[in-house]
């Protein structure tokens, strides 16, 4: 574990939970830097609907395999089996034979991870979602460097709790779903995007977020004004 | 995994509309509301720019003033939720946080017979269709499955106001959920794919519409070839189909 990459990642993320920050920017900081941390290949966190589905929040690749992965959950996977235990889950290769998620390690294969960590997002004794790791390499993540994840995961159950505190107090199901919407208002745009360009999805997230950052705007705002704009262009044109 | 749970709820809306004898209307939505959700009351009401302003249906008298209350006032959960773009969850209008928030609403509503006041949006992503209110005379909170039933519920009205917007409307029930088209999707909703939401915005370009307007575009297509919603929106993300800005949803492929 690079301990000077370590510390940035807690200063970063502190800096951002003190300021005015978008939960869904935040969440998708927190698993770029768990990917550099861990030496993972990918990282996702997945929040658990009040309607009973994991729906994905953030991810380090926007790209479709990956974001099935998490889909794919709601039935069987490590994510699933995290949710309902509240604690870790491991799989040190996904192609072993004997995997209790036969159709999950199997879409991981083929998008090339062979690892991977479920660890819980707990609030006292309620779990409200899992951070997930995977690595294109067998064999476990080192014990020292789970302890570290947990930490991200729990981070990653703070900032949900405080994006919206320093306007008025609200409930934790406020908060998960006002995050789940704007996931679905960032998937809108990201999709209008990628029409508008010809572009993939990830190229499209891309320029939202660069967008959102370059001019000090929260991401779901940008994404928000650009879905209800009546033109396709971007950024949206101001007024509407 | 919700997929049960969205079913029997559409199965309760069925029945009700069907014991009513009528076409399936918001109004059913706010009757299961009130059972399954163990509140005293439930209403409807579509957004408009100002806010969410136009009752569609009540259960009671006391839902009836809570709703024109907020829109006297201009203040209240119902108010709240389309800005906030989340549900506001008031289980005790008589303590400090709900007075502070809504000074003028909270003592009216409670001289009204409200204890607590529970608001959803209608909403998917950017697209807002109006807002669910509920009330209980008594304060206290709603339990988690309360709560999943009625973001559940919340789903089905929303896609309901925004069928309307399609000028499709063909919600009749015959009791077993055939024909209906929450019905024969509510289960699609539920299983969120985030599919679903990429191809809103990509027809949004692609036919130059609204985002309400695509998505209800994108139902009406996948109904009209009974295939489900998740594989007609996977379809338009990977590029294989590309829909007609020529209106006509219900002709062939």
């Amino acid at each position: 574990m690079d301990s000077e990459l370590l510390s940035g990642t807690f200063v970063d993320l502190a800096d951002t939970m003190v300021a005015d920050f978008d939960i869904i920017d935040f969440l998708h900081m927190l698993t770029d830097r768990s990917v550099a941390l861990m030496s993972a290949s990918a990282a996702g966190v997945v929040l658990a609907d009040p309607r009973g589905a994991l729906r994905v929040a953030a991810a380090s690749s926007e790209a479709a395999g990956l974001v099935e992965l998490f889909q794919i959950q709601n039935d069987e996977g490590p994510c699933l089996d995290c949710f309902r235990s509240g604690r870790s889950v491991t799989a040190a290769d996904l192609a072993a034979p004997g995997t209790p998620w036969p159709r999950f390690a199997a879409a991981a294969t083929q998008a090339g991870f062979r690892t991977v960590e479920a660890l819980p997002m707990r609030l006292r004794d309620q779990v409200i979602g899992a951070l997930n790791l995977f690595r294109a390499t067998p064999g476990s993540f080192e014990p020292a460097d789970l302890r570290i994840a947990q930490a991200l995961a729990d981070v990653a159950t703070i900032g949900l709790l405080q994006e919206r505190n320093l306007r008025r107090s609200e409930t934790m199901a406020e908060q998960l779903q006002a995050a789940l919407n704007s996931r679905v208002v960032i998937e809108q745009a990201k999709g209008k995007l990628a029409e508008r360009l010809g572009s993939d999805m990830d190229e499209a997230f891309r320029l939202l977020r660069d967008h959102a950052r370059n001019t000090n705007q929260r991401l779901t705002d940008v994404a928000r004004s650009f879905v209800d704009s009546t033109s396709a262009d971007f950024p949206a044109p101001p007024g509407r | 995994m919700s997929v049960n749970r969205a079913t029997l709820l559409w199965g309760l809306i069925a029945e009700h509309a069907t014991t009513a004898g009528l076409q399936v209307a918001a109004a059913d939505v706010c009757a299961v509301a009130v059972s399954s959700a163990q509140v005293s009351g439930a209403w409807v009401a579509a957004a408009s720019s100002r806010g969410p302003d136009f009752v569609m249906c009540v259960t009671d008298q006391v839902s009836e003033q809570l709703a024109e209350l907020q829109q006297l006032l201009g203040e209240g959960p119902c108010q709240d939720v389309l800005a906030d773009a989340a549900p506001v969850l008031a289980a005790d209008l008589g303590d400090d946080e709900s007075g502070r928030r809504w000074p003028g609403f909270a003592p009216e509503a409670r001289s009204a017979g409200a204890g607590a006041v529970f608001a959803f949006p209608l909403m998917i992503g950017a697209i807002r269709s109006g807002v669910l209110g509920l009330y209980r005379s008594s304060p206290g909170p709603l339990s988690s499955l309360q709560l999943g039933d009625c973001l559940l519920l919340a789903d089905t009205a929303t896609v309901m106001l925004l069928d309307g917007l399609d000028g499709g409307g063909e919600l009749a029930a015959d009791g077993n959920g055939h024909g209906a088209r929450p019905g024969g999707q509510s289960s699609d909703l539920a299983a969120h794919r985030v599919e679903i939401d990429q191809a809103t915005g990509m027809l949004t370009v692609q036919l130059g519409i609204s985002a309400a307007e695509a998505f209800a575009r994108l139902r009406a297509y996948a109904y009209a070839r009974d295939r489900r919603l998740a594989d007609v929106a996977g379809d338009i993300v990977a590029r294989r189909l590309r829909l007609d800005p020529d209106p006509a949803p219900d002709a062939g492929p």
